[in-house]
Protein backbone atom coordinates (compact mmCIF):
# COMPACT_ATOMS: atom_id res chain seq x y z
CA UNK A 1 0.00 0.00 0.00
CA UNK A 2 1.40 2.93 -1.01
CA UNK A 3 2.08 6.08 1.52
CA UNK A 4 -0.25 8.54 -0.12
CA UNK A 5 -3.35 6.11 0.14
CA UNK A 6 -3.09 7.06 3.85
CA UNK A 7 -4.68 10.70 3.05
CA UNK A 8 -7.74 8.59 2.49
CA UNK A 9 -7.92 8.88 6.13
CA UNK A 10 -7.92 12.43 6.21
CA UNK A 11 -11.82 12.23 5.01
CA UNK A 12 -13.98 12.43 7.60
CA UNK A 13 -16.70 9.74 7.88
CA UNK A 14 -18.30 11.61 11.00
CA UNK A 15 -21.75 10.72 12.13
CA UNK A 16 -24.51 13.05 13.11
CA UNK A 17 -23.24 13.56 16.35
CA UNK A 18 -19.73 14.24 16.77
CA UNK A 19 -17.10 13.66 19.36
CA UNK A 20 -13.75 14.89 19.84
CA UNK A 21 -10.40 13.39 21.39
CA UNK A 22 -9.85 15.81 23.84
CA UNK A 23 -12.74 16.04 26.38
CA UNK A 24 -12.98 18.54 29.31
CA UNK A 25 -11.79 17.15 32.53
CA UNK A 26 -14.82 18.09 34.61
CA UNK A 27 -17.51 15.71 32.91
CA UNK A 28 -18.46 12.78 34.93
CA UNK A 29 -17.19 9.96 33.29
CA UNK A 30 -19.82 6.87 32.39
CA UNK A 31 -18.54 3.52 31.50
CA UNK A 32 -19.79 1.92 28.76
CA UNK A 33 -21.34 -0.91 30.61
CA UNK A 34 -22.87 1.01 32.51
CA UNK A 35 -25.06 2.59 29.54
CA UNK A 36 -25.79 -1.14 28.51
CA UNK A 37 -26.76 -2.35 31.96
CA UNK A 38 -29.02 0.44 32.48
CA UNK A 39 -30.40 0.04 29.30
CA UNK A 40 -31.55 -3.63 30.10
CA UNK A 41 -32.69 -3.11 33.64
CA UNK A 42 -34.76 -0.25 32.22
CA UNK A 43 -36.45 -2.20 29.69
CA UNK A 44 -36.89 -5.06 31.99
CA UNK A 45 -38.23 -2.98 34.03
CA UNK A 46 -40.74 -1.34 31.99
CA UNK A 47 -41.66 -5.03 31.10
CA UNK A 48 -42.20 -6.21 34.76
CA UNK A 49 -44.44 -3.08 34.87
CA UNK A 50 -46.65 -3.65 31.79
CA UNK A 51 -47.44 -7.68 33.05
CA UNK A 52 -48.48 -7.04 36.19
CA UNK B 1 -18.90 38.14 28.27
CA UNK B 2 -20.22 36.27 25.17
CA UNK B 3 -22.20 33.10 25.11
CA UNK B 4 -19.34 31.04 25.75
CA UNK B 5 -18.20 31.70 29.54
CA UNK B 6 -21.85 31.60 30.20
CA UNK B 7 -22.42 28.54 29.30
CA UNK B 8 -19.21 26.78 30.15
CA UNK B 9 -19.82 25.27 33.45
CA UNK B 10 -22.70 23.71 31.97
CA UNK B 11 -21.97 22.31 28.77
CA UNK B 12 -18.42 20.91 29.62
CA UNK B 13 -20.23 19.32 32.17
CA UNK B 14 -22.77 17.13 30.64
CA UNK B 15 -21.84 13.68 31.42
CA UNK B 16 -20.16 11.81 28.08
CA UNK B 17 -18.87 7.74 27.98
CA UNK B 18 -15.17 7.42 28.80
CA UNK B 19 -12.86 6.59 25.87
CA UNK B 20 -10.72 3.54 25.78
CA UNK B 21 -7.39 3.61 26.56
CA UNK B 22 -5.23 2.58 23.92
CA UNK B 23 -6.53 0.29 21.16
CA UNK B 24 -9.54 -1.66 21.14
CA UNK B 25 -9.39 -5.20 19.29
CA UNK B 26 -11.63 -5.31 16.68
CA UNK B 27 -13.00 -8.39 17.59
CA UNK B 28 -14.26 -6.40 20.83
CA UNK B 29 -15.45 -3.33 18.62
CA UNK B 30 -17.35 -5.81 16.76
CA UNK B 31 -19.06 -7.37 20.53
CA UNK B 32 -19.68 -3.62 21.90
CA UNK B 33 -21.54 -2.93 18.47
CA UNK B 34 -23.13 -6.27 18.05
CA UNK B 35 -24.22 -5.88 21.90
CA UNK B 36 -25.60 -1.97 21.50
CA UNK B 37 -27.91 -3.32 18.55
CA UNK B 38 -29.38 -6.33 20.52
CA UNK B 39 -30.31 -3.52 22.93
CA UNK B 40 -31.85 -1.45 20.60
CA UNK B 41 -33.97 -4.21 19.59
CA UNK B 42 -35.14 -5.18 22.58
CA UNK B 43 -35.79 -2.23 23.22
CA UNK B 44 -38.16 -1.36 20.50
CA UNK B 45 -39.55 -4.14 21.79
CA UNK B 46 -40.74 -2.66 25.14
CA UNK B 47 -44.14 -1.02 25.26
CA UNK B 48 -44.57 2.28 26.67
CA UNK B 49 -45.98 1.74 30.81
CA UNK B 50 -49.61 3.88 30.52
CA UNK B 51 -50.85 3.54 27.83
CA UNK B 52 -54.22 3.72 27.55
CA UNK B 53 -56.69 1.86 24.70
CA UNK B 54 -56.23 2.60 20.75
CA UNK B 55 -55.45 5.97 19.50
CA UNK B 56 -51.70 6.02 19.76
CA UNK B 57 -51.44 6.67 15.83
CA UNK B 58 -47.36 6.84 14.68
CA UNK B 59 -46.39 10.76 14.95
CA UNK B 60 -43.53 10.47 12.33
CA UNK B 61 -46.15 8.38 10.35
CA UNK B 62 -44.02 7.57 6.84
CA UNK B 63 -40.89 9.31 8.01
CA UNK B 64 -40.86 6.39 10.77
CA UNK B 65 -38.08 4.43 8.32
CA UNK B 66 -35.70 6.82 8.64
CA UNK B 67 -36.27 8.37 12.21
CA UNK B 68 -35.87 4.61 13.75
CA UNK B 69 -37.07 3.61 17.00
CA UNK B 70 -40.84 1.66 17.42
CA UNK B 71 -44.25 3.62 18.01
CA UNK B 72 -45.81 2.98 21.30
CA UNK B 73 -42.30 1.70 22.45
CA UNK B 74 -39.98 2.99 25.36
CA UNK B 75 -37.96 4.38 21.71
CA UNK B 76 -40.83 6.02 20.68
CA UNK B 77 -38.77 9.42 19.78
CA UNK B 78 -36.70 7.60 17.86
CA UNK B 79 -33.37 9.35 16.79
CA UNK B 80 -35.56 12.18 16.50
CA UNK B 81 -34.56 14.65 18.94
CA UNK B 82 -31.09 14.03 17.89
CA UNK B 83 -31.40 15.17 14.33
CA UNK B 84 -33.69 17.54 15.03
CA UNK B 85 -30.46 19.35 17.25
CA UNK B 86 -28.12 18.28 14.74
CA UNK B 87 -30.31 20.38 12.48
CA UNK B 88 -30.09 23.46 14.60
CA UNK B 89 -26.64 23.22 15.50
CA UNK B 90 -25.89 22.72 11.34
CA UNK B 91 -27.73 25.72 11.00
CA UNK B 92 -25.97 27.93 13.75
CA UNK B 93 -22.71 26.81 12.37
CA UNK B 94 -23.28 27.02 8.46
CA UNK B 95 -24.25 30.60 9.07
CA UNK B 96 -21.24 30.67 11.59
CA UNK B 97 -23.11 32.00 15.27
CA UNK B 98 -21.29 29.83 17.27
CA UNK B 99 -17.80 31.46 16.75
CA UNK B 100 -16.77 28.01 17.62
CA UNK B 101 -13.47 27.09 16.38
CA UNK B 102 -13.37 23.21 16.15
CA UNK B 103 -10.02 22.57 16.18
CA UNK B 104 -9.71 24.54 19.41
CA UNK B 105 -9.61 21.99 22.28
CA UNK B 106 -11.81 24.08 24.79
CA UNK B 107 -14.09 25.01 21.70
CA UNK B 108 -14.45 21.20 21.55
CA UNK B 109 -15.31 20.35 24.69
CA UNK B 110 -17.96 23.14 24.38
CA UNK B 111 -19.37 21.40 21.03
CA UNK B 112 -19.50 18.74 22.24
CA UNK B 113 -21.74 19.48 25.27
CA UNK B 114 -23.66 22.13 23.20
CA UNK B 115 -25.18 19.13 21.11
CA UNK B 116 -26.14 16.87 24.14
CA UNK B 117 -27.79 20.03 25.82
CA UNK B 118 -29.84 20.48 22.15
CA UNK B 119 -30.76 16.91 22.27
CA UNK B 120 -32.17 16.82 25.56
CA UNK B 121 -34.17 20.33 24.14
CA UNK B 122 -35.14 18.52 21.43
CA UNK B 123 -36.31 15.66 23.82
CA UNK B 124 -38.28 17.82 25.87
CA UNK B 125 -39.55 19.95 23.03
CA UNK B 126 -41.24 16.79 20.88
CA UNK B 127 -41.64 14.75 23.74
CA UNK B 128 -44.41 17.10 25.88
CA UNK B 129 -46.45 18.05 23.21
CA UNK B 130 -46.93 14.50 22.25
CA UNK B 131 -47.93 12.96 25.81
CA UNK B 132 -49.71 16.19 27.19
CA UNK B 133 -51.28 17.90 24.15
CA UNK B 134 -51.40 16.10 21.00
CA UNK B 135 -53.15 12.84 22.62
CA UNK B 136 -51.29 10.66 20.24
CA UNK B 137 -49.86 8.82 23.54
CA UNK B 138 -53.04 8.46 25.74
CA UNK B 139 -52.52 7.94 29.12
CA UNK B 140 -54.74 5.15 30.55
CA UNK B 141 -56.91 6.71 33.02
CA UNK B 142 -58.17 3.24 34.87
CA UNK B 143 -54.48 2.67 35.56
CA UNK B 144 -54.23 6.81 36.93
CA UNK B 145 -57.31 5.87 39.39
CA UNK B 146 -55.98 2.50 40.10
CA UNK B 147 -52.25 4.18 41.43
CA UNK B 148 -54.38 7.13 42.62
CA UNK B 149 -52.07 9.76 40.87
CA UNK B 150 -54.65 10.73 37.94
CA UNK B 151 -54.51 11.03 34.13
CA UNK B 152 -51.74 14.09 34.78
CA UNK B 153 -49.61 10.96 36.61
CA UNK B 154 -49.77 8.67 34.15
CA UNK B 155 -48.53 11.39 31.39
CA UNK B 156 -46.06 12.29 33.62
CA UNK B 157 -44.94 8.28 33.80
CA UNK B 158 -45.29 8.34 29.91
CA UNK B 159 -43.10 11.30 29.72
CA UNK B 160 -40.36 9.83 31.73
CA UNK B 161 -40.39 6.66 30.13
CA UNK B 162 -39.72 8.84 26.52
CA UNK B 163 -37.18 10.86 28.42
CA UNK B 164 -34.78 7.77 29.45
CA UNK B 165 -35.74 6.17 25.96
CA UNK B 166 -34.04 9.56 24.28
CA UNK B 167 -30.99 9.57 26.42
CA UNK B 168 -30.22 5.91 26.21
CA UNK B 169 -30.34 6.16 22.42
CA UNK B 170 -27.85 9.28 22.92
CA UNK B 171 -25.33 7.51 24.53
CA UNK B 172 -26.08 4.25 22.68
CA UNK B 173 -24.65 6.39 19.74
CA UNK B 174 -21.89 7.45 21.65
CA UNK B 175 -20.77 3.89 23.02
CA UNK B 176 -20.68 2.85 19.09
CA UNK B 177 -18.95 6.00 18.28
CA UNK B 178 -15.98 5.38 20.73
CA UNK B 179 -16.22 1.15 21.29
CA UNK B 180 -17.72 0.03 18.16
CA UNK B 181 -17.72 0.52 14.59
CA UNK B 182 -19.59 3.23 12.73
CA UNK B 183 -22.04 5.43 14.57
CA UNK B 184 -24.79 4.67 16.56
CA UNK B 185 -26.80 6.82 14.66
CA UNK B 186 -26.63 5.13 11.32
CA UNK B 187 -26.83 1.62 12.78
CA UNK B 188 -29.78 2.85 14.03
CA UNK B 189 -31.25 3.37 10.82
CA UNK B 190 -30.02 0.50 8.77
CA UNK B 191 -31.16 -1.04 11.31
CA UNK B 192 -34.88 0.19 10.72
CA UNK B 193 -34.72 -0.03 7.31
CA UNK B 194 -32.60 -3.51 6.87
CA UNK B 195 -36.08 -4.80 9.39
CA UNK B 196 -38.67 -3.21 6.93
CA UNK B 197 -36.78 -3.99 3.75
CA UNK B 198 -36.98 -7.76 4.70
CA UNK B 199 -40.48 -7.61 5.86
CA UNK B 200 -41.45 -6.67 2.39
CA UNK B 201 -39.28 -9.56 0.97
CA UNK B 202 -39.67 -12.09 2.79
CA UNK B 203 -43.00 -11.16 4.90
CA UNK B 204 -45.90 -13.52 4.95
CA UNK B 205 -48.50 -11.87 6.93
CA UNK B 206 -50.25 -8.60 5.54
CA UNK B 207 -49.45 -6.76 3.76
CA UNK B 208 -47.93 -9.85 1.91
CA UNK B 209 -43.90 -9.39 1.44
CA UNK B 210 -42.59 -9.62 -2.26
CA UNK B 211 -42.13 -13.41 -2.66
CA UNK B 212 -44.97 -14.21 -1.16
CA UNK B 213 -46.92 -12.19 -3.26
CA UNK B 214 -45.15 -13.88 -6.45
CA UNK B 215 -45.80 -16.98 -5.34
CA UNK B 216 -49.53 -16.44 -5.03
CA UNK B 217 -49.79 -15.20 -8.67
CA UNK B 218 -47.57 -17.96 -9.83
CA UNK B 219 -49.79 -21.03 -8.20
CA UNK B 220 -52.67 -18.62 -9.32
CA UNK B 221 -54.43 -18.00 -5.62
CA UNK B 222 -53.94 -13.52 -7.15
CA UNK B 223 -54.91 -13.64 -10.70
CA UNK B 224 -52.99 -11.17 -12.37
CA UNK B 225 -55.43 -10.77 -15.65
CA UNK B 226 -54.52 -10.39 -19.05
CA UNK B 227 -50.64 -8.79 -19.06
CA UNK B 228 -50.96 -7.09 -22.14
CA UNK B 229 -53.91 -4.98 -21.17
CA UNK B 230 -53.74 -1.66 -18.74
CA UNK B 231 -55.10 -3.07 -15.80
CA UNK B 232 -52.78 -6.43 -15.85
CA UNK B 233 -49.80 -4.09 -16.58
CA UNK B 234 -50.78 -1.97 -13.90
CA UNK B 235 -51.41 -5.68 -11.20
CA UNK B 236 -48.30 -6.50 -12.35
CA UNK B 237 -46.02 -3.15 -11.59
CA UNK B 238 -47.73 -1.79 -9.13
CA UNK B 239 -50.61 -4.25 -7.21
CA UNK B 240 -49.52 -7.87 -6.23
CA UNK B 241 -46.94 -7.96 -9.22
CA UNK B 242 -44.93 -5.18 -7.08
CA UNK B 243 -41.94 -4.72 -10.28
CA UNK B 244 -41.78 -1.79 -10.11
CA UNK B 245 -40.90 -1.40 -6.78
CA UNK B 246 -38.33 -4.11 -7.24
CA UNK B 247 -36.59 -2.16 -9.89
CA UNK B 248 -36.33 0.87 -7.83
CA UNK B 249 -34.66 -0.58 -5.09
CA UNK B 250 -32.00 -2.39 -6.97
CA UNK B 251 -31.67 0.44 -9.42
CA UNK B 252 -31.02 3.07 -6.04
CA UNK B 253 -28.79 0.51 -4.84
CA UNK B 254 -26.71 0.36 -8.02
CA UNK B 255 -26.44 3.82 -8.28
CA UNK B 256 -25.37 4.62 -4.81
CA UNK B 257 -22.76 2.19 -4.79
CA UNK B 258 -21.32 3.71 -8.06
CA UNK B 259 -21.79 7.35 -7.23
CA UNK B 260 -19.69 6.39 -3.81
CA UNK B 261 -17.01 5.49 -6.14
CA UNK B 262 -16.98 8.85 -8.93
CA UNK B 263 -14.75 11.38 -7.26
CA UNK B 264 -12.77 14.30 -8.77
CA UNK B 265 -8.88 13.07 -7.71
CA UNK B 266 -6.40 16.09 -6.77
CA UNK B 267 -3.05 14.57 -6.69
CA UNK B 268 -0.46 14.92 -3.99
CA UNK B 269 3.04 14.57 -3.51
CA UNK B 270 5.34 14.56 -0.55
CA UNK B 271 7.42 17.33 0.22
CA UNK B 272 10.42 15.35 1.69
CA UNK B 273 9.95 11.88 0.27
CA UNK B 274 10.89 11.72 -3.03
CA UNK B 275 8.16 9.79 -5.15
CA UNK B 276 6.15 9.07 -2.52
CA UNK B 277 2.59 10.11 -4.20
CA UNK B 278 -0.94 10.41 -3.13
CA UNK B 279 -4.38 11.22 -3.87
CA UNK B 280 -6.84 13.47 -2.07
CA UNK B 281 -10.49 12.08 -3.41
CA UNK B 282 -13.59 14.90 -3.61
CA UNK B 283 -16.11 12.27 -3.37
CA UNK B 284 -19.41 13.37 -5.94
CA UNK B 285 -21.38 12.99 -2.90
CA UNK B 286 -18.79 14.45 -0.63
CA UNK B 287 -21.01 15.69 2.05
CA UNK B 288 -22.39 11.95 2.05
CA UNK B 289 -25.85 11.50 2.26
CA UNK B 290 -26.25 12.44 5.92
CA UNK B 291 -27.39 15.87 5.23
CA UNK B 292 -30.35 13.79 3.61
CA UNK B 293 -31.95 12.69 6.73
CA UNK B 294 -31.94 16.90 7.89
CA UNK B 295 -34.20 17.57 5.07
CA UNK B 296 -36.16 14.86 5.77
CA UNK B 297 -36.22 15.25 9.49
CA UNK B 298 -37.32 19.08 9.19
CA UNK B 299 -40.33 17.87 6.59
CA UNK B 300 -41.13 15.41 9.53
CA UNK B 301 -41.29 18.51 12.17
CA UNK B 302 -43.49 20.66 10.01
CA UNK B 303 -45.71 17.75 9.88
CA UNK B 304 -45.84 17.27 13.67
CA UNK B 305 -46.81 20.79 14.21
CA UNK B 306 -49.63 20.11 11.67
CA UNK B 307 -50.91 17.18 13.71
CA UNK B 308 -50.48 18.88 16.91
CA UNK B 309 -52.45 22.37 15.91
CA UNK B 310 -54.54 20.06 14.65
CA UNK B 311 -54.97 17.76 18.08
CA UNK B 312 -55.53 21.18 19.82
CA UNK B 313 -57.38 23.43 17.16
CA UNK B 314 -59.37 20.63 14.85
CA UNK B 315 -59.56 21.76 11.00
CA UNK B 316 -58.27 25.36 10.05
CA UNK B 317 -58.32 26.26 6.67
CA UNK B 318 -56.74 27.38 4.20
CA UNK B 319 -53.54 26.05 6.82
CA UNK B 320 -54.83 22.42 7.78
CA UNK B 321 -57.17 20.00 7.28
CA UNK B 322 -56.47 16.40 8.36
CA UNK B 323 -58.81 12.86 8.03
CA UNK B 324 -58.98 10.03 10.07
CA UNK B 325 -57.89 7.20 7.72
CA UNK B 326 -58.28 3.90 8.10
CA UNK B 327 -54.86 2.41 7.26
CA UNK B 328 -52.93 5.14 7.95
CA UNK B 329 -54.51 7.19 10.60
CA UNK B 330 -54.25 11.06 10.74
CA UNK B 331 -53.43 12.45 7.34
CA UNK B 332 -53.56 16.06 5.70
CA UNK B 333 -56.03 16.19 2.82
CA UNK B 334 -55.50 19.77 2.46
CA UNK B 335 -54.15 22.87 3.24
CA UNK B 336 -50.64 24.27 3.98
CA UNK B 337 -49.70 20.82 5.63
CA UNK B 338 -50.96 18.97 3.01
CA UNK B 339 -48.77 20.46 0.30
CA UNK B 340 -45.99 20.13 2.77
CA UNK B 341 -46.42 16.67 2.91
CA UNK B 342 -44.02 14.27 0.53
CA UNK B 343 -45.51 12.45 -1.92
CA UNK B 344 -45.08 8.68 -1.19
CA UNK B 345 -44.88 5.51 -3.21
CA UNK B 346 -47.59 5.17 -6.14
CA UNK B 347 -50.24 6.85 -4.75
CA UNK B 348 -50.02 9.65 -7.30
CA UNK B 349 -50.13 7.39 -10.43
CA UNK B 350 -53.95 6.80 -10.03
CA UNK B 351 -54.91 10.42 -8.85
CA UNK B 352 -52.76 12.14 -12.08
CA UNK B 353 -55.48 11.32 -14.21
CA UNK B 354 -58.36 13.41 -12.11
CA UNK B 355 -56.27 16.21 -10.82
CA UNK B 356 -53.13 16.53 -12.62
CA UNK B 357 -52.61 20.30 -11.30
CA UNK B 358 -52.32 19.11 -7.51
CA UNK B 359 -49.91 16.36 -8.17
CA UNK B 360 -47.38 18.10 -10.42
CA UNK B 361 -47.54 20.74 -7.71
CA UNK B 362 -47.37 18.44 -4.72
CA UNK B 363 -44.24 16.76 -6.82
CA UNK B 364 -42.92 20.50 -7.62
CA UNK B 365 -42.69 21.84 -3.89
CA UNK B 366 -41.38 17.97 -2.91
CA UNK B 367 -38.68 18.26 -4.90
CA UNK B 368 -37.90 21.99 -4.33
CA UNK B 369 -37.46 21.28 -0.68
CA UNK B 370 -34.86 18.29 -1.15
CA UNK B 371 -32.79 19.55 -4.11
CA UNK B 372 -32.52 22.99 -2.87
CA UNK B 373 -32.54 21.67 1.03
CA UNK B 374 -29.99 18.79 -0.27
CA UNK B 375 -27.90 21.47 -1.60
CA UNK B 376 -27.64 23.59 1.19
CA UNK B 377 -27.71 21.50 3.99
CA UNK B 378 -24.63 19.48 2.30
CA UNK B 379 -22.59 22.97 2.05
CA UNK B 380 -23.75 23.86 5.88
CA UNK B 381 -22.37 20.38 6.97
CA UNK B 382 -19.31 20.38 4.98
CA UNK B 383 -18.60 23.72 6.91
CA UNK B 384 -19.33 22.29 10.08
CA UNK B 385 -17.76 19.21 10.17
CA UNK B 386 -14.28 20.59 9.07
CA UNK B 387 -14.56 19.14 5.42
CA UNK B 388 -13.72 22.44 3.44
CA UNK B 389 -11.50 23.50 1.47
CA UNK B 390 -8.90 25.82 4.38
CA UNK B 391 -9.61 22.68 6.50
CA UNK B 392 -9.28 20.10 4.05
CA UNK B 393 -5.66 22.43 3.01
CA UNK B 394 -4.64 22.41 6.48
CA UNK B 395 -4.90 18.68 7.03
CA UNK B 396 -3.25 18.11 3.31
CA UNK B 397 -0.11 20.56 4.39
CA UNK B 398 -0.07 18.89 8.03
CA UNK B 399 0.42 15.65 6.66
CA UNK B 400 3.48 17.00 5.14
CA UNK B 401 1.82 16.25 1.10
CA UNK B 402 1.73 19.39 -1.26
CA UNK B 403 -0.13 19.70 -4.40
CA UNK B 404 2.80 18.96 -7.14
CA UNK B 405 3.12 22.09 -8.93
CA UNK B 406 2.16 24.41 -6.38
CA UNK B 407 3.63 26.29 -3.80
CA UNK B 408 3.47 24.69 -0.39
CA UNK B 409 0.78 27.24 1.47
CA UNK B 410 -2.35 26.24 3.03
CA UNK B 411 -3.75 29.59 1.39
CA UNK B 412 -2.62 28.34 -1.79
CA UNK B 413 -3.72 24.58 -1.50
CA UNK B 414 -7.05 26.38 -0.52
CA UNK B 415 -7.33 27.73 -3.28
CA UNK B 416 -7.20 24.63 -5.43
CA UNK B 417 -9.67 23.10 -3.55
CA UNK B 418 -11.84 25.56 -3.75
CA UNK B 419 -12.26 25.22 -7.08
CA UNK B 420 -13.65 21.62 -6.85
CA UNK B 421 -15.52 21.11 -3.29
CA UNK B 422 -17.78 23.74 -3.29
CA UNK B 423 -19.42 22.54 -6.82
CA UNK B 424 -18.82 19.41 -5.91
CA UNK B 425 -20.90 19.43 -2.82
CA UNK B 426 -23.95 21.14 -4.26
CA UNK B 427 -24.01 18.93 -7.13
CA UNK B 428 -24.12 16.09 -4.83
CA UNK B 429 -26.47 17.52 -2.35
CA UNK B 430 -29.04 18.11 -5.14
CA UNK B 431 -28.19 15.10 -6.77
CA UNK B 432 -28.88 12.89 -3.94
CA UNK B 433 -32.23 14.82 -3.41
CA UNK B 434 -33.76 14.34 -6.77
CA UNK B 435 -33.10 10.87 -6.23
CA UNK B 436 -34.67 10.41 -2.96
CA UNK B 437 -38.09 11.86 -4.29
CA UNK B 438 -37.58 9.72 -7.66
CA UNK B 439 -37.25 6.91 -5.65
CA UNK B 440 -40.14 8.07 -3.32
CA UNK B 441 -42.37 8.34 -6.53
CA UNK B 442 -41.88 4.96 -7.84
CA UNK B 443 -42.15 2.97 -4.82
CA UNK B 444 -39.57 0.60 -2.65
CA UNK B 445 -39.65 -2.84 -1.38
CA UNK B 446 -41.14 -2.76 2.30
CA UNK B 447 -42.28 0.79 2.15
CA UNK B 448 -38.45 2.22 2.94
CA UNK B 449 -38.89 5.51 1.44
CA UNK B 450 -36.44 6.26 -1.04
CA UNK B 451 -34.21 8.22 1.48
CA UNK B 452 -34.07 5.26 3.75
CA UNK B 453 -33.02 3.11 1.06
CA UNK B 454 -30.15 5.97 0.01
CA UNK B 455 -29.08 6.50 3.54
CA UNK B 456 -29.28 2.66 4.25
CA UNK B 457 -26.87 1.90 1.41
CA UNK B 458 -24.64 4.11 2.03
CA UNK B 459 -23.95 4.37 5.75
CA UNK B 460 -23.50 0.24 4.68
CA UNK B 461 -20.82 1.47 2.39
CA UNK B 462 -18.48 3.22 4.95
CA UNK B 463 -19.23 0.64 7.73
CA UNK B 464 -17.43 -1.33 4.61
CA UNK B 465 -14.95 0.69 4.08
CA UNK B 466 -14.29 0.98 8.17
CA UNK B 467 -14.54 -2.28 8.91
CA UNK B 468 -12.10 -3.14 5.61
CA UNK B 469 -9.53 -0.09 7.20
CA UNK B 470 -9.64 -1.90 10.89
CA UNK B 471 -8.72 -5.38 9.50
CA UNK B 472 -5.81 -3.48 8.12
CA UNK B 473 -4.85 -2.10 11.39
CA UNK B 474 -5.19 -5.55 13.08
CA UNK B 475 -2.87 -6.88 10.23
CA UNK B 476 0.26 -4.26 10.22
CA UNK B 477 0.37 -2.61 13.82
CA UNK B 478 2.52 -0.05 11.90
CA UNK B 479 -0.53 0.82 9.67
CA UNK B 480 -1.85 2.04 12.98
CA UNK B 481 0.13 5.03 12.79
CA UNK B 482 -0.49 5.85 9.26
CA UNK B 483 -4.39 5.77 10.00
CA UNK B 484 -4.49 7.93 13.24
Amino acid sequence: MSKGQSSGGLMSSAGLVRYFESEDRNAPRIDPRTVVAFGVLFGVLILVLNAL
Amino acid sequence: MSWKETAAPVLTRMPTVSRPQGHVPFKRKIGWTAGVLVLYFFLTNVYLFGLGGQGSSDIYGQFRAILAGGTGTVLHLGIGPIVTASIVLQLLGGANLLGLDTSNPRDQALYQGLQKFLVVVMIFLTGLPMVFIGGMLPASEALGAQLGIGTFGVQVLIFAQLLVGGLLLLFMDEVISKWGVGSGIGLFIIAGVSQSLMRGFFGTGQPKGFFASWFDIIIGKTPLGPVLSGSGLSSLLLGPGNLLALFTTLLIFAIVVYAESVRVEIPLSHAKVKGARGRYPVKLIYASVLPMILVRALQANIQLVGKLLYGQFGNMMPFWEYTQNQQAGLVPTDGLFYYFQPIRSTQWIDALATEPAQILLRIGIDLLFMVVGGALFAVFWVETTDMGPEASAEKIQNSGMQIPGFRRNPGVMEKVLARYIPQVTIIGGALVGLLAVGANMLGTIGQVSGTGLLLTVSITYKLYEEIAEEQLMEMHPVMRDMFS
